[in-house]
């Protein structure tokens, strides 16, 4: 891995909830890089941190010990809702989209919050929707009425609407058939591969990790793994 | 403007919960206007009858003052004392009470003049009754201070239709011809007694002599015959008060008193201050221009107080009521968003996740609130506002039927009625008299609710809004995006 590719570090970062005791941590002196054009799988069992690291990732909790840089940045010193709007894409297994929009409004705001010039918001979005497989009918339905496949392709657009450098994807295939699983595993790989994005996933799928470049495993006694 | 459109659809696509609240703002909304109407009706009533009962100050005897000089122990000398004291104080002439006039305090003014005269050509009314106070003492209860005059008559002069309160008050009224308008010319009205005694009728020229020196003689043509009222004081007597009072215009007097200085004029002023606050300032001012120390001012005051009395406690009614629908309105709006806020958790959860800033989620949330509330007030203050004219109305019919009937009445007392055959003149018509309201009806939505109640109502709805979504705001602020996701997982 090359030095300029590396775009994420985490360097001993540990974590423990506020209310737990004080030697209790989820996550113990975790040291990862995550660089440019490759796929990364998080793994391990049930209770053993995966979504937790990845909302240290995210910038969703800040409470952590050690230290995350982006692009050699502090995430704590730099404004985590530009961070989240502009330079990381996340991809949640329960989509996570506003049922009162419809699966185009959902990118396009997306899109306005991260105040980038984005021009011809509309027809990218379209682009978007295309690009993971969906189609133009589907455009204009609540996203309620797609099914859970159609939402998560939905919810990948709608992270790449912004041309992020990293997506953060938690379970993505979780909830999904093993057709639909591999769809959306080739659309991440082709990220990676072909827009030279960091992909991230956290899973406990075997087709998934198969499928990564680089595996991180988390284990219940805190030790990771590479492959 | 994302923000906005954002906030437009979310209301478009979440009918019902916004239809609950649109509700509720219209019920408050429909309250609150139909309270400010009745609030705004009753003020035009306050300030109706401020105008009605216009605050009059009149200069009378400092009774008190006078006192003070009376030793009970040289009854006779303090007497006299007093008597030459009073006859100092009675000079008042038309420059004193141009002077005191001459007033910021001062709205305008008007008096009456009244001097004793004899007359060729008429023959007083005498009274066999003990009770012959022919002094210029008119019924209204106000009181000249000299009410004794030399001669067989009092003349007595008006500077303006308004200072004819015996006729507006309705003790005086025309039964043949009319009172001249104009009050510089050598007409006369007299009393309907006096003239029958003599045979007069409207038209004649009546001759009068004056008191003090029997060369100068003037001649009053009669433009009307006036009846008084009848009344207790005088109920044994054998004819009314006023029988030998010819009523004329101060300009007629003032003429008089340039051919002879020696007569004894006495001048009652009458000055409409500009509001209720001035009495004490114009009082200190009188003092300063001279005014006797043995004179004082005094004011109807008490009766303009007791007049509003009554409308003051239905417009604090309004205002409690008003206050209390607002108390209710807030809480309910606040409870009601407080449940949109939990419900709406997880919205905020994406929207923070995506890294939407609170403070654009907390505006878009009261962008929300504030176009159902905005449309809702305008729908409420348009419904209130129908609701508000039928209530302001039977708030003002009393006194607009009053005023109507008042009205009509003075002018029939000064001969100007349309049942006597004389159409009063425009001027006439559209005169505003002392001791009458002036209130019109409400007959349009416009005037019920108006744009001063139209944008208080704005203000208070979009106030209680803002004051409603104070704990949506607050909840934004404490929810963690990853908090609302885990529990939604």
């Amino acid at each position: 891995m090359k030095e300029k590719d590396i775009i994420l570090k985490v360097e001993n970062v540990s974590y423990r909830y506020s209310d737990a005791e004080k030697d209790d941590y989820v996550l113990k002196n975790l040291n990862y890089t995550f660089a440019k054009g490759k796929v990364y799988a998080i793994k391990g069992k049930s209770g053993s941190g995966k979504t937790t690291l990845l909302s240290l990732i995210s910038g969703l909790e800040k409470d952590y010990e050690g230290s995350i840089k982006f692009e050699g940045k502090e995430l704590r010193e730099i404004d985590l809702d530009d961070y989240r709007s502009r330079d990381i894409g996340i991809v949640f297994q329960s989509y996570n989209l506003l049922p009162h929009l419809t699966a185009l409004e959902n990118i396009i705001l997306s899109m306005n919050v991260s105040k980038l010039k984005i021009d011809k918001k509309s027809e990218k979005a379209l682009e978007l929707m295309k690009s993971v497989g969906l189609t133009e009918k589907q455009k204009d339905r609540r996203v309620l009425r797609l099914s859970g496949g159609e939402q998560q392709r939905v919810a990948i657009a709608r992270s790449l609407s912004y041309n992020p450098k990293i997506i953060l994807a938690d379970e993505p295939t979780g909830n999904l058939d093993k057709e639909t699983e591999n769809d959306i595993l080739e659309i991440l790989k082709g990220l990676a591969k072909q827009e030279n994005k960091c992909v991230v996933i956290v899973t406990h799928s075997e087709n998934v990790c198969n499928q990564a470049d680089i595996i991180y495993e988390l284990t219940s006694s805190r030790k990771t793994t590479k492959k | 403007m994302y923000i906005l459109k954002n906030a437009i659809i979310s209301i478009v696509r979440n009918k019902g919960r916004n239809l609950l609240i649109g509700l509720i703002v219209i019920v408050i909304s429909c309250a609150v206007s139909v309270t400010l109407a009745i609030n705004n009706s009753s003020n035009s009533l306050i300030k109706s009858y401020e105008s009605k009962y216009e605050v009059e100050a009149i200069i009378s005897m400092n009774r008190d003052n006078m006192m003070q000089n009376f030793n009970p122990e040289d009854r006779e000398n303090s007497r006299e004392n007093m008597q030459e004291i009073f006859e100092a104080a009675n000079q008042l002439t038309e420059d004193d009470i141009k002077n005191y006039a001459d007033s910021t305090y001062v709205d305008s003014y008007y008096y009456t003049m009244s001097v004793g005269v004899n007359s060729s050509d008429l023959e007083k009314a005498e009274m066999t009754s003990s009770n012959n106070d022919f002094g210029d003492r008119g019924p209204g209860g106000k009181q000249d201070f000299k009410n004794q005059t030399n001669g067989d008559f009092t003349l007595k002069g008006y500077s303006s239709i308004e200072a004819m309160n015996e006729f507006i008050e309705g003790n005086y009224t025309i039964v043949d011809g009319e009172v001249s308008e104009d009050f510089e010319d050598n007409s006369c009205i007299i009393n309907s007694e006096l003239a029958t005694l003599n045979e007069i009728e409207v038209g004649d020229t009546i001759t009068i002599v004056d008191s003090e020196d029997d060369s100068n003689s003037y001649e009053l043509v009669v433009s009307g015959i006036y009846e008084e009222k009848e009344n207790e004081d005088n109920g044994m007597s054998m004819f009314s008060n006023s029988v030998n009072i010819i009523i004329t215009n101060t300009n007629f007097i003032s003429n008089m008193k340039m051919n002879n200085e020696d007569l004894d004029v006495s001048i009652t002023p009458t000055f409409i201050l500009t509001n209720i606050n001035v009495v004490d300032a114009f009082n200190a001012e009188l003092t300063e221009k001279g005014l006797s120390e043995y004179l004082t001012l005094q004011t109807n005051l008490e009766q303009v107080e007791n007049a509003t009395s009554t409308i003051s406690n239905v417009k604090n009614f309004a205002i409690t009521f008003l206050i209390i629908t607002l108390i209710i309105g807030t809480v309910v709006l606040s409870v009601i968003n407080m449940i949109n806020i939990r419900e709406r958790k997880y919205e905020i959860g994406v929207l923070r996740t995506i890294g939407m800033k609170k403070s654009k989620v907390c505006l878009q949330f009261i962008s929300e609130l504030l176009i159902v509330a905005f449309i809702s007030l305008i729908l409420g203050a348009g419904i209130g506002a129908i609701i508000s004219v039928p209530i302001s109305n039977q708030l003002l019919e009393n006194e607009i039927s009053n005023s109507q009937n008042q009205t009509n009445s003075i002018r029939q007392n000064f001969g100007k009625g349309m049942e006597t055959g004389q159409p009063p003149t425009q001027d006439f018509a559209n005169k505003e008299f002392n001791g009458v309201t002036s209130i019109q009806t409400v007959d349009s939505i416009n005037a019920a609710v108006d744009l001063k109640v139209l944008l208080e109502l704005l203000g208070i709805g979009l106030i209680i809004t803002l004051i409603s979504s104070v704990s949506a705001m607050v909840s934004i602020q404490k929810f963690s995006p990853l908090t609302i996701l885990k529990e939604r997982s």
